[in-house]
């Protein structure tokens, strides 16, 4: 009887996925919202492109990862709003008496809620370059940018489920994705950070580590393969995922028993 | 110790939020086919003994052995031999009863295959055929009770735990269960540990009760045990108001120091060995002090009554602790 760990976790995230399907509502306003942004960042502010700093870069390019990464980050919000509700029905307490691993219990809403992003993040290409998109890097690089996105989204869907089996509670949990906008907007979001006026915006944008998961996308995206500039982005996100992904774990130790 | 049983012993728990302490020193043990009850009032303290007993929740001391394991070291080996029902319902909304079924198949191991013919299978034990293919968001209380139950079943546990099972049922619910769990406990030789408010559930179903009253086991017997504890019959009085029931008691302490009793506003038990003949001397002096009571029966013991002596002479005992 039992599973190895693989089959709990292909198990539990076909559950999760199947979950997910069921209330649309988890996810379609989010993937309608950063459609939205891309539309109006691009076709409000591109004319700041034009600065010299800009290099004659299109701002389409510039504000994508943008549109890209606040759909990780909204969309990530659901592996821990999946789990509290599973906490609140009583559901999470069935698949502790199962023998089950603890990590797979974890690791099922966060699998899925990545897939979620991939899917998300595809459709948002697809919007991107039907409003004419030029990658510097060609398809490749646009498998890149699927990968920095699923990858800051699996760092914050980390972020969410630890947040929710530490406090077990929808508000809570909820509170905990307000996170979204310093990490968003306290960014090179709207303008290079050489255009960056104010030092504690500057101090901000230096310290948020989103600035350099949109430094290694507008890398691929704008000037092409250049290995520092990529690379930061993916350190980040590896020091992120780390940090996040242990954070639920414990979390779920602790959740779990010793009450 | 005998595969297929529970034992627990010198188990406490505290919760540190609200400092409760909900399980104070608690022993007993479970053989090997049996049928428990654990019988008690709201906060006694049965729902924390069973998620200790099934790994959901650590004890804050004490030792606590299911199947030959150890719940604190093994828990994972305990999880595969044991069902576990608890009070509230484990149900994803969102899927249908049959995913649900099928789900909790897959995690204990089973092939796509052997997960179809078990789900079937279960679905026709708690008669959910019908609605096995829609929402079980949508359920009845009642449904979501039964695929609960069903739930617990998949892994042909060895030892089941059900943790009031059929609070908020219908009669006719509440019997199929009972059936049903009988003939799990006869026929498959499953034990069980079932917990619940109602006495006559565990007079119906259990070989052994132990009636727990706040984190405390008080009693502990088959159910002709504990009714013979009580003595044989019970002298049951209303009387018109308070006051008069409680003239009634100073009297009773006074001029029959042995007799034991248990008032309740307007109500008085009194338990003796010989109804019929003490019932004369009751009335006699309920005379002498001028007082009428307005019903009196004389009654061979239920386990309502067991419960409600006992759990009452708790609350006298703690109030002799606080009040000196
Ligand atoms: N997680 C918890 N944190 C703090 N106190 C708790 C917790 N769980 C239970 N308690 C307290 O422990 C005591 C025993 O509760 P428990 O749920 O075990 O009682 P019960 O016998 O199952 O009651 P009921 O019949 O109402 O289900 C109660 O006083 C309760 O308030
Ligand atoms: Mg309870």
């Amino acid at each position: 009887m039992g599973n190895g760990l693989l089959k709990d976790i292909w198990v539990l995230s076909k559950r999760s996925v199947l979950t997910t399907l069921r209330s649309p509502f988890s996810f379609i306003p989010n993937l309608l919202i950063s459609t939205f942004f891309l539309l109006v960042y691009d076709s409000g502010l591109s004319g700041i492109s034009q600065l010299p700093a800009f290099e004659g870069a299109n701002y389409l390019a510039f504000i994508l990862p943008v549109s890209v990464v606040s759909a990780a980050i909204g969309g990530a919000g659901g592996a821990g709003q999946g789990i509290v509700k599973d906490i609140e029905n009583g559901f999470f307490s069935r698949l502790l008496l199962t023998p089950a691993s603890r990590l797979s219990i974890v690791l099922g809403p966060i699998i899925a809620g990545m897939l979620q992003l991939f899917v998300q993040t595809i459709l948002i290409l697809i919007v991107a370059f039907l409003m004419g998109l030029e990658v510097a890097t060609g398809f490749l690089g646009v498998l890149v940018v699927l990968l920095l996105a699923v990858g800051w989204g699996l760092a914050f869907a980390g972020y969410s489920a630890g947040i929710a089996l530490k406090t077990k509670n929808a508000q809570a949990a909820q509170a905990g994705t307000l996170i979204f906008f310093p990490l968003i907007f306290l960014s090179t979001t709207f303008v290079p950070y050489e255009l960056i006026e104010s030092s504690w915006l500057k101090v901000a944008a230096t310290i948020n580590p989103t600035t350099y998961i949109f430094e290694s996308m507008r890398t691929v995206l704008i000037d092409g393969w250049k290995f520092w500039g990529i690379a930061k982005g993916i350190i980040a996100i590896t020091i992120a995922c780390a940090i996040t992904i242990t954070f639920a774990a414990v979390s779920a130790k602790k959740a779990v028993s010793r009450g | 110790m005998v595969k297929g049983t529970i034992y627990v012993e010198h188990l406490s728990k505290t919760f540190k939020k609200g400092n409760v302490q909900a399980v104070k020193d608690v022993s007993f043990a479970v053989e090997e086919g049996e049928f428990f009850a654990f019988l008690g009032p709201n906060g006694a303290g049965k729902s924390t003994t069973v998620q200790i007993v099934t790994t959901l929740i650590s004890p804050s001391a004490g030792k606590v052995y299911v199947a030959e394991q150890d719940v604190l070291t093994n828990p994972k080996e305990v999880r595969e031999h044991i069902g576990v029902a608890l009070q509230e319902t484990g149900i994803d909304p969102s899927l249908t009863g049959r995913e649900m079924l099928h789900l909790q198949c897959r995690i204990f191991g089973f092939t796509n295959q052997q997960a179809k013919s078990r789900t079937n299978e279960l679905l026709e034990v708690v008669q959910l055929s019908q609605a096995a293919d829609r929402i079980c968001g949508n359920y009845s209380g009642g449904m979501r009770r039964r695929l609960d139950l069903a739930l617990t079943l998949v892994n042909k546990p060895k030892i089941l735990f059900l943790d009031e099972p059929t609070t908020g049922l219908d009669p006719s619910n509440r019997k199929s269960i009972w059936d049903y769990l009988e003939r799990l406990n006869k026929e498959e030789g499953t034990t069980i540990f079932l917990t619940t408010q109602y006495l006559e559930e565990a007079d119906t179903l259990a070989d052994r009760i132990s009636i727990i009253d706040d984190g405390e086991i008080v009693a502990t017997g088959t159910p002709q045990e504990l009714k013979a504890q009580i003595g044989n019959d019970i002298i049951a009085m209303t009387f018109e108001n308070e006051g008069e029931a409680e003239k009634a008691e100073a009297a009773i302490t006074q001029h029959m120091p042995d007799a034991d009793y248990v008032k309740n506003t307007t109500e008085l038990n009194i338990y003796v060995q010989d109804g019929a003949k003490r019932l004369m001397e009751i009335v006699r002096l309920l005379d002498q002090q001028d007082l009428a009571a307005q019903t009196i029966n004389v009654n061979t013991p239920t386990l309502d009554d067991i419960f409600l002596k006992i759990t009452a002479e708790g609350e006298r005992k703690r109030g002799e602790v606080e009040h000196g």
